[in-house]
């Protein structure tokens, strides 16, 4: 399970792939937690290539978002598939994680 | 393992002790090694069964009584993870073969270099210390794997079995368990007044950590719907008890919902939870709406939206667990919602239990061989014909 990222615009973006389920989640956990610094101000997480998550992967955003509320920053999730904004919309998790289209569309809504 | 090894030096050759003994010193002051003696295999057996704290035997080949090789048959009968190096004549390579063949670590030949075996001891002495140590964390992983056969039947145990039977309704709920202690649950409460509670729950992730979680969401929902009623009340309460000092980000999606026996009215609120199917008589079906409810435990203060729906008379309701929809096939498919509404279309079932078994007969045929990942949990309500 690995996690890439790049930085635009004062915002990193970290991006993974495939499943994200409990056999992974971990893993997962500590690409995220090695890939963001306690300095970030924005982060912007893509799922546009993950293709499934379960509730040990939506756990894992969720203390992703926790830890990111406690230094200040700003954190959204985008480009998820119809199946992954699905299981955002069912859980509720897209009321409490800032959901947007494209990535573009985060960052610059993290910008202001 | 931890040093002074103790070694046992078995040789008919008196003089080999005092040798032994005087070469070795070094390495026997500094508390490194022990040696003990044994003139033949018959007195090494002897030793090794009266003291078990021997770590390995290093070993002549021909003595009176028992030669080296009957012995080194017979050490493993007094401890199967003791090993041995044997002594042989240089270029004795029948009987060198011999003694591997039976098990022996490892040999070294006369006449003795002592820099020689001193390094042989050391290499055995490392390999049966990580030997020891792969068997203590298999009996470790045995141990907990037991502990968690236990906190599995644990959870399962305290899963209703019985199902109230009142008049004009039926229920029946069951739970399939992935191999991994998990965090599916379900409840039926018979309520005041001809109510009924009922609950289905997924608790995030899978594990011990997620079996406690379970544990303590099924409670709080069982104390809370039993003193409050209003199914956006239940889960609000229960919301805010998990919520306090929640730090590891775990979360349980509850359904819950409260059906009257008398007005065949399901109200329900839904915490992050799928949405239930309303199966029609004739097979049909559709989703139940959201009502908008976020996973319990992971904001506080939270409101739960609650709605109604009527059961005619020949109608279910299909609650379920996403192991039933999230199964998967060896393509790597997801078996759907469609394919749930697919089993009640081919036939609509007779009762709930015929609805759940047809549902977990139609994922398991779907999954074939590919392993379950998550528990599979269905519960249906059913009101009579009649």
């Amino acid at each position: 399970m690995g996690v890439t990222t790049e930085r635009q615009d004062n915002t990193l973006i970290a991006k993974t792939d495939g499943r994200i389920d409990g056999a992974n989640a971990r893993e997962f956990q500590d690409a995220l937690d090695a890939a963001i610094d306690s300095s970030e101000r924005a982060v912007v997480l893509d799922l546009e290539e993950v293709s499934y998550i379960s509730s040990a992967g939506l756990r894992v955003i969720l203390l992703t978002a926790k830890s990111l509320q406690k230094q200040d920053a700003k954190f959204a999730v985008c480009s998820l598939s119809e199946s992954i904004r699905e299981i955002f919309e069912i859980s509720g998790f897209d009321q409490i994680i800032a959901v947007h289209d494209s990535r573009q569309e985060a960052i610059d809504v993290l910008k202001n | 393992m931890e040093p002074p090894y103790k070694i046992l030096v078995v040789d008919d050759e008196p003089d080999l002790e005092p040798l032994m003994l005087q070469r070795m010193r070094r390495h026997i002051r500094a508390g490194k090694y022990t040696f003990v003696f044994a003139q033949n295999g018959v007195e090494a057996l002897e030793r090794l069964s009266a003291e078990d704290d021997i770590d390995m035997v290093l070993s002549d080949i021909n003595m009176p009584r028992m030669d080296g090789l009957t012995l080194l048959d017979q050490i493993p009968k007094v401890d199967p993870n003791i090993r041995s190096v044997i002594v042989s004549a240089y270029g004795d390579m029948k009987n060198i073969r011999t003694a591997m063949n039976r098990g022996a670590f490892d040999f070294v030949t006369k006449p003795l270099d002592f820099a020689d075996l001193q390094i042989t001891i050391d290499r055995t002495l490392s390999h049966m210390t990580e030997w020891r140590e792969a068997l203590s964390s298999r009996d470790k992983l045995v141990a907990l794997q037991n502990e968690l056969n236990v906190a599995s039947q644990i959870q399962q145990s305290i899963l209703p079995t019985e199902f109230p039977k009142g008049s004009g309704y039926e229920i029946y709920a069951s739970m399939e368990p992935a191999r991994n202690v998990g965090g599916d649950f379900f409840d039926v409460l018979t309520l005041d007044a001809g109510m009924v509670g009922l609950a289905i729950a997924d608790v995030s992730d899978k594990g011990v950590p997620a079996a406690l979680f379970m544990m303590s969401s099924r409670t709080l929902l069982k104390g809370s719907a039993i003193g409050i009623g209003e199914p956006g009340q239940v889960l609000s309460e229960v919301n805010d008890l998990l919520h306090e000092d929640n730090d590891t980000g775990m979360f349980v999606t509850i359904l819950y919902a409260v059906y009257s026996s008398s007005t065949g009215e399901l109200t329900y609120a839904n915490g992050g939870h799928n949405s239930p199917l309303l199966v029609h008589a004739d097979g049909t079906s559709s989703l139940l709406p959201l009502t908008g409810g976020i996973a319990l435990g992971v904001v506080p203060e939270l409101e739960y939206q609650q709605q109604t729906v009527r059961l005619a008379p020949g109608e279910f309701v299909f609650l379920y667990t996403d192991g039933v929809t999230e199964a998967m096939n060896a393509e790597g498919e997801e078996f759907g919602v469609e394919r749930l509404q697919d089993v009640f279309a081919a036939g609509p079932p007779e009762d709930p239990k015929a609805a759940n078994e047809a549902v977990f007969e139609a994922v398991s045929e779907f999954a074939g061989d590919t392993d379950q990942s998550d528990d599979i949990t269905c519960l249906a309500i059913y009101r009579s014909e009649s």
